[in-house]
């Protein structure tokens, strides 16, 4: 038997080597300086990471590139413009959350360099999401992707909450993880290989055991991306964790979710698109009708974002179910989840702003008077909160609009009536948040400091950029959309 | 044909076993019988590397971890946990299964369940090939990989060191 | 287009400019300045909107057409094609004129009524902000940028009925009123939103000229859908515009400041809806259905509001009632056709009605200033009386907005009216008898009101003390008295200068000609209202504790007249409580169980074991039995579909 060497580009998955390297030298780092040290540098050294990570990834835009091509196979990397999109997504997220987290972390004690790392680990499993050609790879950089966050999930143990997140998130992860490889393995088993672009050449021919394998697959995803009936660990993890953990996994593990999703759904069971459109559509149904009315009642602002979360997931999804028939649905969703990351990263922003210990602050009724405490916050709040509810001029509405016509178009009229009236009953427990901010007295001070102003400054920014100037962008999610997302066989 | 019957019936009633035993050792070794017997059924679709690690790693490594485990909670008898949801969640939970099942046995009864793709992969599973073909196809994944463990190794560590914090 | 006309059209962006600039500056240096500064500020503002509103008009008469003014690309994906577009014609700058002319004299008069609030510069930015968005509502060219300004207007007025957000009922009153309107708008908007999608999804474009010249080709008259598009349409006017059954937030909405019911609950922002369904006149005529369904939801909502005004004693709730009584009337006639005369009760009612919102409040403002401020007796008809000598300018604009409201000739009131009734006894019996009807109400009710509050004798010791309010507030009341008696020009029957003017936009052909029979029943009517109602109030004016004596007359109908019809209950039992509880049994599903679970472990179990335990009471089981579920249902899908 002779070794023959893979084609190797390295330059290709240099992002995704420079933040997972990144995490392991803050590792080495600990052996060499002492751990007050290592603590004070690790942001520093985590934004310089994403931004040498970001310049690589911009210049990347308009290529395509694959990499790991064994001889006589399809690549196991694909870089397009659909990945490169999506890894802007993820730094970003990284970057909002290192900003969030400077000041949080020591106030509530858990100032810890593994914080850091873990986060970057789990980052580098988020952007191999867009780029794996092959199912092994998807399911491998899942597990990258949702390991550190059980951990990080559990971070303030041993608060029970904080553990009954980890453990909860870990039980439920490893039991859709199950799931998940057991629809690969189906999968496998019905087209003989799990490189993408030979399932979808043989998916169609695949019989039931193809669609059990899509089946099994689809609730892997919907668990990561918290879509109904999937969707019952996110509330209580999302109160459990810490609220930057919260945040971070809020906007990273659902876009994460959703970039394979997209990849393995779009692509390479696009074959058999009619046939799984009416599930994802179902499950997009059920995911707003859940999401957006049990978030009325929650007296706690993580468990309303959680349904909210919930909610955004929803939308999306219609977005996935439209991208069968219309050319607008996978750009429609990317810009949605463009503009998401902006609005929910700057919410969660100002609600760390208002958390006064862990886990005290958290309260919808602690958000009363916060218009006069400070006006400027209560502001960004209140747009933050329209932009969640997609009242223009937003990054909320604009997305809104794409996938609810994409929808339109794709001749799923039933769902978009759904998502327009959900989004109607959106507004009560936004505009909640509003009312109760301006409306009423209150007091508790808040933690402002400059990283944490600037993350709101930029999420504002952004968000109002989204909201008058939609046009421009999407014209970028959907060269991402066309000149990307494709699984290409290679040899 | 006649093996694999009897091995598939002994792996079920090995699985049954580890289900409805009340003592959590007995449980533990009808795992091991269950993990023996699909390691023989591996052997018999002429796939001994797996065989071997099915052996190793899991007969060997994790079921030895779960006997200390319970060894050392001392919880060798299960109590009658019934929970709250009480006789009702049982009844869903056999009436889910039921459905599951039925409905993945309608697969194999589907005419064109079983498609020839399946049949290509007539592949070499020496260990030596294996290696190869882990270090040529699959190299990016082995290293993910190796990220993956990294970090569930810090995750151990971050865990362990926040409950001594806690304990102080 | 000559070269002046264009000239005058590139003055259009300042239509906008002039106040976002108002309110930007008030939001920079509100707090360094005096504060009156601010209403100065917010005022010049508006003027010079109205400047420019002017130069429009000038540019419209050289050529009458009307033109598009596009400012730049807002949207543009795909098919779609948003441009930030401007319709500059006869509707529009008509529309316009009343937005910034009655804004203009509004925000003047603002500046003595919010003398000494500490809120005031809040208030002059949202009254500016208010201004932008109803003139991008005005004069956008197509549905979604009309859609921003509806939104807008929306957000304005929620702010604005809010604004004294710690007072009210509980301290929360006055918020809860204002998330109400909200709320209730969000059903309108729905439709709105709704119609608009069905509209692209079947024509490809949401610009106005486009979708009515494709319109009319693409869908035959009275098809299903465009039957659907009107009818959504018709539910967004009816949240915007106060109509049945989405009426009930507007008497809640007098918890704003006076000049805010002014503006925008009465001259403006509520006739947003009858400017939609007129500029989307090309398919309303398509669906006759629909028009029908317009006539007959106007003339019940004039009808049933009017009768809900005769026994209200609260001063604004009377004309907030009568607020939605005359969108009613002015529904109703764009329902049968007759845009112009709806838009014509649109202009003399913006007249009329601003002038008697602002006139109560400076009755209200001259009670509160004369010592005594208790703000619920404040507005009470029945603590009033006698107050003819003590406000003299007050009473007099009061009487001319009351007498043109009722309808009286020659004032404005009755030359729009009039128009209406006479469309309706052409097209539709029942809409102009109850029509008719509500008319006869109005006056009742009108002659009620002005007896109850100036004549007689004072009886509370606030109403003994009121005094005159300063000239900045009697000066916008006496050019609106003037505006509201020489109104009925603008479209004198046989002239119809008006209807010339509107119909380069609207379609000529709608010149009613002059019905002696409808005019003279109505005016006869009308005064026999009058009579009646000094028959009950003039004779023997009401003394300090006496009951309204229509209560005795009317009995129970008074009770219902008075409670409004139950209206707010029904929506109240039948609509939100059943959905709250619907919220409450879905999330108890969700999670309640496991909340009970939870609270039995941290009582009974230590911490240390807490997690495991917890693996085994349902928690996690429930979490799983939700997978297979899913797994399941999509599997079924997969499989059947």
């Amino acid at each position: 038997m002779e070794f023959v060497t893979p084609t190797i580009n390295i330059l290709i998955v240099l992002p995704v080597l420079l933040v997972a390297g990144g995490g392991a030298l803050l590792m080495l780092l600990e052996l060499f300086m002492a751990e007050e040290r290592v603590k004070q540098w690790a942001p520093t050294l985590a934004i310089i990471v994403l931004a040498l990570a970001f310049l690589q990834t911009i210049g990347l835009w308009g290529q395509t590139h694959t990499t790991f091509t064994p001889e006589g196979s399809s690549p196991m990397v694909i870089l397009d413009n659909f990945a490169t999109f999506l890894n802007v997504i993820f730094l970003l997220t990284g970057f909002f959350t290192v900003l969030i987290s400077v000041n949080y972390l020591p106030r509530v004690g858990l100032n810890r360099s593994e914080y850091y790392m873990l986060m970057l680990f789990s980052l580098s499993g988020m952007m191999l999401m867009g780029m794996a050609n092959d199912l092994i790879l998807v399911f491998l950089a899942l597990e990258v992707l949702s390991i550190p966050l059980y951990i990080l999930a559990g971070l303030s143990r041993p608060r029970p909450e904080s553990e009954e997140s980890a453990m909860k998130y870990f039980f439920l992860g490893a039991f859709s993880s199950a799931i998940f490889v057991f629809g690969i393995a189906l999968t496998y088993g019905a087209t003989g290989s799990t490189a993408l672009p030979a399932v979808l050449a043989g998916v169609s021919n695949g019989g039931a055991l193809a669609l059990a394998g899509v089946a099994m697959m689809l609730v892997g995803f919907g668990f990561k991306v918290a879509a109904a009936p999937f969707h019952m660990w996110t509330p209580d993890v999302y109160e459990g964790a810490p609220t930057v953990v919260t945040a971070f996994m809020s906007v990273g593990a659902k876009v994460g979710g959703f970039a394979a999703m997209l990849r393995v759904f779009v692509s390479a069971f696009g074959s058999l698109g009619q046939t799984w459109v009416p599930a994802v559509a179902v499950i997009a149904a059920i995911t707003l009708i859940i999401g957006n009315v049990v978030a009325i009642v929650q007296p706690n602002i993580k468990r309303m974002l959680a349904y909210s979360s919930i909610a955004h997931a929803g939308y999306i999804l219609m977005a996935v179910a439209a991208s069968v028939n219309s050319p607008d649905g996978v750009s429609a969703a990317l810009f949605y989840m463009f503009a998401y990351l902006f609005t929910n990263l700057g919410a969660f922003a100002i609600a760390i702003a208002a958390e006064r210990k862990l886990g005290e602050g958290v309260m919808l009724d602690d958000y009363k008077g916060l218009a006069k405490r400070s006006p400027l916050l209560a502001l960004a709040m209140a747009y933050f909160m329209l932009s969640l509810t997609g009242i223009p001029p937003t990054g909320g509405f604009s997305g809104k609009f794409f996938v609810f016509r994409a929808t339109l178009e794709a001749g799923l009229v039933w769902l978009a009536v759904v998502g327009v009236i959900t989004s109607v009953v959106s507004g009560y427990y936004y505009l909640r948040v509003v009312y109760l901010m301006y409306m009423y007295d209150g007091e508790g001070e808040l933690h402002t400091k400059p990283a944490l102003l600037t993350a709101v400054a930029l999420t504002v920014l952004a968000t109002l950029v989204l909201g008058l100037l939609p046009g421009a962008w999407y014209e970028i999610t959907k060269q991402a959309a066309l000149q990307g997302l494709q699984v290409l066989a290679g040899g | 044909m006649v093996l694999f019957i009897i091995l598939a019936i002994s792996a079920v009633a090995a699985a049954l076993g580890m289900l409805f035993s009340r003592n959590a050792v007995h449980s533990a070794l009808f795992l091991v019988l269950n993990f023996a017997i699909v390691a023989a059924l591996y052997l018999t679709l002429n796939a001994p590397f797996i065989a071997m690690v099915q052996i190793t790693v899991y007969a060997g490594a994790i079921i030895v971890l779960f006997l200390f485990v319970i060894m050392l909670l001392g919880a060798e008898q299960l109590r009658g946990v019934a929970g709250d949801g009480g006789v009702w969640q049982r009844w869903l939970a056999g009436g889910l299964t039921a459905v599951l099942l039925i409905s993945f046995a309608s697969i194999l009864f589907q005419g064109n369940a079983i498609t020839p793709a399946s049949a290509a992969g007539v592949i070499d599973t020496s260990p030596a090939a294996l290696g190869l073909r882990l270090f040529e196809a699959y190299v990016f994944p082995f290293e993910v990989t190796g990220v993956l463990l990294l970090a569930a190794i810090i995750g151990v560590v971050v865990l362990s060191i926040s409950k001594k914090r806690g304990q102080q | 287009m000559d070269a002046l006309q264009k000239l005058m059209f590139n003055f259009f962006p300042l239509l906008f400019l002039f106040p976002l600039a108002g309110l930007l500056l008030n939001v920079a240096n509100g707090r360094f300045w005096h504060k009156p500064i601010a209403g100065i500020i917010a005022s010049s503002a508006a003027g010079l909107s109205f400047v420019v509103a002017i130069l429009q008009w000038v540019a419209l008469l050289r050529q009458p057409d009307g033109t598009v003014i596009i400012l730049g690309t807002w949207l543009q994906v795909g098919t779609l094609n948003v441009p930030f577009a401007f319709q500059v014609d006869t509707l529009s700058v008509t529309m316009m004129l009343v937005v910034t002319g009655i804004g203009t004299l509004i925000h003047l008069y603002a500046i003595g009524y919010m003398y000494g609030d500490p809120g005031v510069t809040r208030f002059f930015v949202y009254l500016n902000l208010f201004l932008v968005a109803m003139l991008l509502l005005v004069s956008a060219a197509n549905y979604p940028l009309l859609f921003v300004g509806w939104e807008g207007v929306g957000l304005c007025s929620y702010l604005l009925i809010g604004f004294w957000f710690d007072r009210g009922e509980g301290g929360t009153g006055n918020a809860n009123a204002g998330r109400k309107a909200f709320v209730v708008n969000r059903v309108g908007d729905l439709g709105l939103i709704l119609a608009m999608g069905l509209l692209f999804w079947q024509l490809g474009t949401l610009t106005f000229d486009d979708v009515f010249a494709q319109a009319t080709a693409v869908f035959p008259v009275g098809s299903p859908l465009i039957v659907a598009i009107t009818l959504l349409l018709l539910l967004g006017a009816a949240g915007k515009s106060a109509q049945i059954p989405l009426f009930i937030w507007l008497p809640d909405a007098m918890a704003g400041p006076t000049p805010v019911s002014a503006l925008i609950h009465a001259a403006t922002m509520v006739t947003a809806g009858i400017y939609l369904i007129a500029r989307s006149h090309v398919l309303f005529a398509l669906a006759p259905v629909s028009q029908t369904a317009v006539s007959l939801i106007g003339a019940s909502t004039a009808l049933l509001a009017a009768t809900i005004a005769t026994a209200q004693f609260d001063i604004k709730r009377v004309l907030a009632y009568s607020t939605i009584s005359q969108l009613g009337f002015m529904v109703a006639a764009i329902g049968m056709g007759a845009y112009v005369a709806g838009i014509f009760h649109l202009i003399t009612h913006a007249f009329f009605k601003a002038l008697l919102f602002l006139a109560a409040g400076s009755v209200i403002h001259g009670l509160e200033h004369g010592g005594h401020s208790d703000p619920v007796t404040l507005q009470d008809m029945g603590q009033m009386g006698g107050l003819r000598q003590r406000m003299p300018i007050t009473f007099a604009v009061y009487l001319v907005g009351a007498l043109a409201l009722a309808g009286i000739p020659p004032l404005a009131g009755f030359f729009s009216k009039d128009e209406i009734l006479a469309a309706a006894w052409q097209a539709n019996r029942a809409v102009y008898i109850m029509l008719t009807l509500a008319a006869f109400a109005t006056a009742f009710y009108m002659g009620r009101q002005v007896w109850l509050v100036f004549m007689g004798e004072a009886r509370s010791e606030t109403a003994v003390s009121a005094h005159e309010s300063p000239p900045i507030m009697t000066i916008p009341l006496l050019i609106l008295a003037a505006l509201a008696i020489v109104g009925g020009g603008l479209n004198l029957p046989g002239v119809h200068t008006l209807g010339h003017w509107l119909g380069h936009t609207l379609g000529h052909g709608e010149l009613l000609s002059f019905n002696a029979t409808v005019a003279l029943t109505a005016t006869l009517l009308a005064l026999l209202a009058v009579g009646l109602a000094y028959w009950l109030y003039g004779r023997h004016p009401l003394g300090a504790a006496a009951t309204d004596p229509l209560t005795q007359r009317l009995g129970p109908l008074f009770v219902l007249f008075n409670q409004g019809w139950w209206v707010n209950e029904m929506v109240e039992w039948g609509i939100k409580r059943p959905f709250c509880h619907l919220s409450t049994v879905l999330a108890h599903s969700d999670e309640a169980i496991f909340a009970w679970a939870e609270r039995q472990l941290v009582h009974t179990v230590q911490r240390g074991t807490a997690v495991l335990r917890r693996t085994q009471t349902g928690q996690l089981n429930w979490n799983v039995a939700g997978i297979i579920v899913g797994l399941l249902l999509i599997w079924l899908l997969l499989r059947f579909s």
